[in-house]
Formats: C-alpha cells, structure tokens, sequence
C-alpha cells in the first residue's frame, strides 16, 4: 500500500488545449452565421449554408468547448480532491480520443446534411450510440477513481459532477430514441407534442447538466484556488445543489407557453423556473461571496476578473431565464433574438468567461511555468466584457423591435406590418452590431490561444513530470470489514452513528458514494417522470382530429429535405393563440395536428415567417421561384439560395425503409401503401410538375428535389383548414355595391 | 461584512469551507417563490378552463372585432367609384403611390413590369377575373387563394389599394419585355379621363 499517488496531469492538459481548439473552431463558425443572417450571399450552398452551420456552432460550443473543459477540469480537480490518481489511464486515452473524433464526424454529418433536427441533439443516431458510449467510459472513469479514492467525504464540486454524469445520460438517453432507416438517417422516436415536450425536457436540462452544474463544480474548485479564499458558506452549498438538481429538471416545458402542449404542463415549467431563481443564486452568492477579502486582488488579477463577471453573469442569466419562462414575458420573447441574446449571456458570460479565467489559471500550472503575459490577459477580458455587453444589447433590442412590429395593429384591425419581410430588414442593423460583438468576442480568444501557446512555449524540460502527492490510505480499505475497531455490538453502532451524526447527516451522505448517487438519480427522476408520464398515457393531452392523415410518401421525402437544410433553424411551425399571429398566418396550431411529425419541427426562433399555414398559401411556381432565389418572390429576403434542390434529383430509394420505420414509432402506413410507394410519389411529383409548368415555370421538374419539397410545403397545416372552403362567391361580373366592405368583414 | 462568523468546517486540497448560514434575504425570496408557486397552482387548478389559453385568445378576438367595429362605424368605408379609380391612372401622385406597392407586393409574383411570372401578364388585354377596375379592385381586395392570388383587403391601407388598381390601370398595353403569353378573356380597357 503506497502512501503516495502520482497524478495524471497528461489528461487534462489534452482536455484543455482541445478545449482552446474547439473554442476557435465554434466562435469562429459563430462569427460567420452571424453575418449569414442578413449577408445571405455568404452562404455557399449545398453544404456551408446557415442551417447546416448552426448546429456546428452550437454543438461545437456547448459539447467540444464547454465539454472539453468540463472533462479536463473534473479529472484534473477530481484527482487533487479525491487524492487519488484517475481510475484508467486507457479509459481516459478512449475518452479523449473518442470525445474529439465524435465532434469531427458530426460536423462532417451536419455540412452532408445528416441530421436528427432537433436541437442540440442534432447528432444521427449511430453517433447518439457513440456519445452514449463514451458517456460511460466517462462515468466508469470518474466513479472508478471515486472508488479509489483516498478522502472519505466528497467535495461540493464531486457532488456536482455526479449529478452532471447521471443527468446528462438520462436525458441523451431519453432524447435520442429514434428509429433508424439507415446508418445515418432516423425518426424521432415521439410524435409532435410529445417530441417537443421531450425535446425540450432535453434542451433545457442539457443547459442545466452540461453547462451550468459541471461549471458549477468547476467554480467551486477554482474559484476558491485563483482566489485563495474559504468558500463562504458549506449550508448554501448543501441547499443550492439539492434544490438546482430536483427543481432544474423540471423546468423545461417553458419553451413551450403558448403552444399546442397542454398548459399544465407550461405551467408548471413554469412555476418551477421561478422556484429555481434563488437556487441558481446560492451558487452566484456563494461563488461572490467566497471573495471576501480578495476584492483587492481583482484590480491586477485578470483570472479573478473573468471569473467575477462569469459569476455575475450567471446570476443575470439565471435571473433573466425565469423572468423569460413567465409566460406573459415569454409571449414577447419567444421566437426572437431576445432568446438568442439569453443563451449567449449564458453561453459566452458563464461559460466562456469561466473557461477563460481557468485556462488563464490551469495552463501555467499545468505546464509548470509563468503566464506568458497578465496584460494580454487582461486586454482579452476588456476585449470580451465589450462583445458581451454589446451582444446582449443588440439583441435585447431586435427582441422587442421584433415582437413590437409582428403584434403592431392598426385601428382598423389591420396589421402595421403585413409582410414579415419589414420586420427583418428592420433589425438588420442590430445583426451588424451583433456581428461586430461576435467579432470582438472572437478577437478575445484569439489573443488567449496567443498567450497559451506562448505560455506553452516557455515550459521547462520534464514538465509532464507527473506531481507525486502523499496520500492517507484507501477509503475503501477504511471502510472493509473488520477495519472498524470497537466492539461489534448495537450500542456501539449507535454510538457511531450519533458521532457521525455531529457534523450533520449530509457529511454522512459525502462519505457514501453510492447512496448519493442513488439520491440524486430519484431527485431528477421525480420531475421527469411527472411530466412526462401523463403526456404518454392521458390521450386528453393530445386530442385527435379525424382529418390528420399522414403525409404522403413524396411529402415524407419532401420533409427529410427541410429537416435536412435546417429549415427550422429560421422558420418556427406553431401558430400561438394570438390574434397578431392567427391574423398574419392563419388559425392557430392543435396538438392533434403534429401527430404524424417525427421529428416535431416547431423551431424556436422566426428569423422568417412561421410555415405551418403556408399549405396553399402560394402557388406550387412561387415555391419554386423562391427556393431558387428567395430575393425573386421577397425582395430584401435573408434566406439562401436553395439552387441546388432544383437541379437533385429526389432519391426515392429509401422510401420504403423510410415508411416502414415510420410505422414503427406510430404512423400508419398499411404494406399496400408502402409497396405503393414508388408510384405514388411519381403520380404526385408529376401533378406538381405539372402545375408548375402550367404556371408558365421551369419544365422537368418531376424528378428533382424542388417537388418533393414543394409538396410538403403545400401540405402544411392544411388538414385542418381546408376543410372545403366555401368556394369564392364569384366576383365576375362585378357587383356595383361597396367592394371594400365585405373584404373586411368576410375575412372576420 | 463583518456580521459572519467565518468558522473554518472542512480543508480539502488547500480549499476551506466556512459554516457561514444562508443571506436572509436569498431564504426569504425562495420561500416567496415556493409559496407563490403553490398559491398559482391552486389559483390556477381551480379556475381551469376559464384563464386557459383558448380563452384568452376568444377574449383578445372579441375585444378586437368590437373596437375594429367601432372604428368603421366612425369611419364608414366608402368604395371607390370606377371613374374615381380611372381618375387615378391619370394622377401622376396616385400612380406613385400604386407603383411603390406594385413593387413590394406584386412584382414578385406579376413581375416587376407587371409582364406575368409566377401570376398572369397585367399588361395585356386579357383577364381571366375580369378587367373593369371595380373587377380588379375585387379579385385584388378579396384574392383568389384557390389559384394562388392571396387576399390583400386585410393587408393594404384603403387608399393604396385604389391607387394600386389605378396603377393596374395605367399599365394596359405598355408591352413589356418577356411578357406572358396572355390568359384569360378579352376585355376592352375602359376610358382613362383625358387621355
């Protein structure tokens, strides 16, 4: 039994520099979609298009950057607080390794057009497998070296990252169900209402899991350590983490007020996103207040300044997220850029700044040497303290000029702004200001990958030395039988337990590693399970219309091709029961009409107009027209250019494969339907064809792409509304009397 | 803040943890929150049904036709005649007027001459819903959305939508390039005044 243990430091300085990689790799895409928005002619179609881009962007953020950083930090801090080398040196190579090839190959997956379309978990489902994978490797790495360890009770950082490991995979996990057709291609497991509320059970938790309690963990151990200070209150720490990780989960149906998600459900969304306000702030207070004594030190230290504002950051965004979940305040924001200025507050103020400030702290030490350089640092933290505030700022103001122009009527119940065209080229300056805060943001890591590979540079020989730490024996030996001296009796046992007691049960808990985690997989499981059990089996939450008929096969490849391009990224599908909305796009969406969606494409921003009325909107030509150049048929338009689903040919192979794993998650197609596939989709094809062509367009449109794209799109929220709509009276010849009248009052 | 007792509890790795008790005020806010929460979902289980969002929506609905209502009892729409909107073809501030909305809402899909591209030639003597101006006027204010021309009564402001027919008007036989071949019936284009 040694009493010493040397430290794997190789891990994690992997881990970090990955992390400073993926960090220009993900700003960098950002600053390009950043300027796609109102530069269209930036996107270079088939494949560097913005719905192709963003899931790069975000993916390469949230789980290359944020999650290279949060592996380096839990296995570097993990090491030092459990006093105990890593479990698996293989396991952590694997790791690595694995964790980088995974992000190549789904950004291979997403320029190629291979996604699952839904946010954040966009993957296709053979790397859903993957990340799985590399999930446990992960959890038996980290548990193995808590079951080697040599403190017996665990830190306020473990006990965060056990609930990041056991949270994350449960929501991966129940995400991802998906039926395959392919090895790349897959359905959504749910249908519609019940995609949507699962996805964003997913979507809000993985902000929770993956980006706030791991960096919540990361705090706690660097923020202490940068600033040579006693984490103020042990309390807090117990309170704020029992209530963040029962209430977060909770949390997410608030990306659905107003939708067609049964309300009790937003509700309690809710109600628990205003309960988790001062939760969230346990962790703010106790980061701040942990500084006492140490506020001098902000004035030279550029680590404490990031990490300061990353704290405050924190703070406003955790106070900003339940403000936005109320649902009159999400009435206004939802769909605009105020959600995309609240995640980047998060994004870029939390979890950027943080990393910064902890790579500005761990590099030098890791490579045992001296920062290259406090003033470049420091010049990086201005640097991005300006793009932060001006991020924010911009889209604040787009937010509300957005809602403010979509809601604007005029007295005599017109809309201000009929074309929604109006209400994008408006805010198009505020995308430039956008554009130059990314770009200051942007400029700010360029200076740290500078000073990290200067401070690198200067290493000394040997510095990959491994630290050799003298180490109390294993806890596990501690607790062996017979390790216990005493007698063997009742009254004994008692006797340690009340001393055990003296401290206060939950150190009990610290020492228990296994009933910890138990505890919290049932304190994440709670609301979970309340949630989503009665969206299953209530079949009130999800009231059938007998005219919802599933699409036809070309339409179900005509939906492969929006869910392929990213459609989503800019168009929402869910009218909300509001007068502005049912005015400019048509009556407001049912849940019983997303039966047969997998996956649900409601989106969650409207850089363009909503699409779930546009079915017989316009005709087949105008479709056509407007793929080609969106500008033809929109003047000022910021979609691309779709040119090339005009001249692909549709490839029909799949169908039969595609219609069969639909019916395995639900829509039911019969065997003669699917066997009939091919034909059907050419009689169809060849009608839009057709049409067009009659309308004087393009010819020999019949086995490319456009028609299978123009038949979804026709198809569209139409099985409700065109319940045959009375035929026009007949205008011709005209009647003398007021013409304008009835105009206004037929359309009431 | 020198009212906390800093009472030093666990070391581990070099990081101290004090026995400090939670800030009041962070306690005192989430219990608020907690029974406040309580209280909506009671509030709110009661009530089901009547807050619900549906109703909300009929609600808005209502409150909106009645003061829309309101307004055009006050402000009576009155039609434009037909020599009102052939007058127009021949006001040069009337055709401006019409010219910048053919630009924004029907060049797309007419053309920005009005020659016909996703929509029919306006510039020829053909009309499949009729080519007197209060028969343009109809086919404009209430759309044919079977065949792809969408209502614009609800969309436009009265005058523009007069000024647009007079523009409609004042386009017969301009001849532009790449026109569309012409659908629809003859119609002989009535009198624009003083030309």
């Amino acid at each position: 039994m040694s009493n010493t243990v040397r430290y794997d430091d190789r891990t994690p300085r992997l881990f970090f520099l990955a992390a400073v990689v993926w960090a220009v790799v993900g700003m960098l895409v950002g600053v390009l979609i950043a300027a796609m928005l109102f530069l269209p002619g930036l996107n270079l179609a088939p494949y560097l298009t913005f719905g192709r881009l963003r899931p790069i962007h975000t993916n390469a953020v949230i789980f290359a950057f944020v999650g290279n950083m949060i592996f380096g930090g839990v296995y570097h801090s993990s090491q030092r607080l459990l006093k105990t080398r890593l479990f698996s040196d293989a396991l952590s190579k694997i790791h690595f390794w694995g964790w980088q090839l995974l992000i190549v190959a789904a950004a291979l997956a997403y320029v190629t057009g291979h996604t699952q379309a839904k946010e954040y978990a966009e993957a296709p489902w053979i790397l859903d497998v993957v990340i799985a994978l590399l999930w446990v490797v992960f959890a038996v790495n980290f548990f193995g070296t808590i079951a080697i360890r040599r403190e017996k009770h665990l830190y306020v950082a473990i006990w965060f990252y056990i609930a990041s490991i056991v949270a994350v995979a449960i929501l991966h996990i129940g995400n991802s169900m998906a039926m395959p057709y392919s090895w790349l291609g897959s359905y959504s497991a749910y249908s519609g209402v019940k995609d949507a509320l699962m996805q964003w059970w997913y979507g809000h938790n993985a902000v929770a899991f993956f980006l706030t309690t791991p960096y919540l963990g990361l705090m706690y151990y660097y923020l202490p350590k940068a600033a040579e200070r006693p984490v103020f209150s042990y309390r807090l720490s117990i309170m704020h983490f029992w209530s963040l990780v029962f209430v977060y989960i909770w949390a997410g149906p608030h990306h659905l007020h107003y939708s067609a998600v049964p309300e009790w459900a937003s509700t309690l969304g809710m109600l628990f996103s205003l309960i988790l306000w001062m939760p969230s702030w346990g962790g703010m207070v106790n980061g701040l207040l942990t500084l006492r004594g140490a506020w001098n030190k902000l004035r030279e230290d550029p680590i404490l300044k990031f990490m300061v504002v990353a704290v405050t950051y924190y703070g406003m965004s955790t106070f900003e997220g339940p403000m936005m979940s109320i649902k009159s305040v999400n009435a206004v924001s939802h769909f605009t850029d105020w959600t995309i200025g609240h995640v980047h507050a998060g994004a870029l103020g939390w979890n950027a700044f943080l990393s910064f400030g902890i790579l500005y702290w761990i590099v030098p030490r890791l490579w045992k040497t001296e920062l290259y350089s406090r003033r470049l640092a420091t010049a990086h933290f201005w640097i991005g303290t300006i793009g932060l505030i001006l991020y924010q700022v911009s889209m604040w103001v787009a937010g509300i000029t957005q809602w403010a122009m979509w809601r604007a009527f005029e007295p005599d119940g017109r809309l201000t702004y009929p074309d929604f065209i109006e209400t994008v080229t408006r805010i198009v300056p505020l995308y430039w200001v956008r554009l130059v805060a990314a770009i200051f943001f942007f400029t700010g890591v360029v200076l740290l990958v500078w000073n990290v590979f200067k401070t690198i540079r200067k290493a000394p020989a040997g510095f990959d030395e491994e630290p050799e730490v003298k180490a109390p024996p294993l806890v596990a030996d501690l607790s062996a039988p017979g390790a216990t001296t005493g007698p063997d009796t009742y009254d004994y046992a008692f006797y340690r337990f009340q001393h055990a007691l003296r401290h206060g049960f939950h150190r009990i808990l610290e020492g228990r590693t296994v009933t910890f985690t138990v505890l919290t997989t049932l304190a994440l499981a709670v609301g979970s399970l309340v949630e989503a059990i009665p969206m299953f089996f209530d079949r009130d939450n999800v009231k059938e219309i007998a005219s919802v008929k599933p699409y036809t096969p070309l339409e179900v490849l005509g939906r492969d091709i929006y869910t392929r391009e990213g459609c989503y990224l800019c168009h929402s599908q869910l009218v909300r029961p509001f007068r502005y909305e049912t005015e400019r796009y048509g009556e407001y969406s049912k849940a019983g009409e997303y039966i047969y969606d997998h996956p649900f494409q409601w989106g969650s921003k409207r850089t363009g107009p909503d699409l779930h009325r546009v079915g017989g909107k316009y005709p087949s030509l105008w479709h056509v027209r407007h793929i080609q150049n969106p500008r033809s048929t929109t003047p000022g338009s910021v979609m691309p250019r779709y040119t090339h689903i005009l001249t692909s040919t549709l490839d029909a192979r799949e169908i039969g494969a595609k219609m069969r794993a639909l019916r395995a998650v639900g829509v039911p197609y019969t065997d003669g339907e699917i066997e009939g596939a091919p034909a059907a989709i050419e009689a169809q094809a060849k009608a839009i064809a057709a049409e067009v062509e009659a309308q004087r367009g393009p010819r020999g449109l019949a086995d490319k792409e456009i028609v299978a794209l123009t038949a979804y799109l026709q198809r569209l929220g139409t099985d409700i509304r065109w319940k045959p709509v009375a035929p026009q009276e007949p205008l011709a010849p005209a009647p003398p009397p007021a013409p304008a009248a009835p105009a206004v009052a037929a359309a009431r | 803040m020198a009212q906390f007792e800093d009472k030093v509890l666990h070391e581990l790795d070099g990081i101290k943890e004090y026995d400090n008790p939670m800030p009041g005020w962070l306690m005192a806010i989430w219990w608020g929150s907690l029974i406040f929460a309580a209280a909506y979902l009671v509030f709110y289980a009661l009530s089901f049904g009547e807050g619900s969002m549906e109703a909300e929506y009929r609600a808005e609905a209502q409150r909106s036709t009645a003061s829309v209502q309101a307004y055009f009892d006050a402000h009576p729409i009155v039609p434009p005649k037909a020599a009102d909107l052939l007058a127009g073809a021949a006001n040069p501030a009337v055709l401006e007027m019409g010219a910048a909305r053919f630009a924004k809402t029907c060049a797309p899909c007419h053309g920005a001459q009005a020659q016909g591209l996703i929509g029919p030639n306006l510039t020829d003597d053909r009309w499949i819903h009729g080519g007197q101006v209060e028969q343009i006027f109809q086919t404009v204010a209430k759309g044919w959305p079977a065949k792809g021309m969408p209502p614009w009564g609800r969309a436009l402001r009265p005058e523009e939508l007069s000024a647009l027919v007079s523009y409609v008007r004042s386009l017969q036989g301009s001849h532009p390039p790449n026109a569309k071949p012409p659908e629809g019936d003859p119609v002989t284009p009535e009198p624009i005044p003083g030309s």
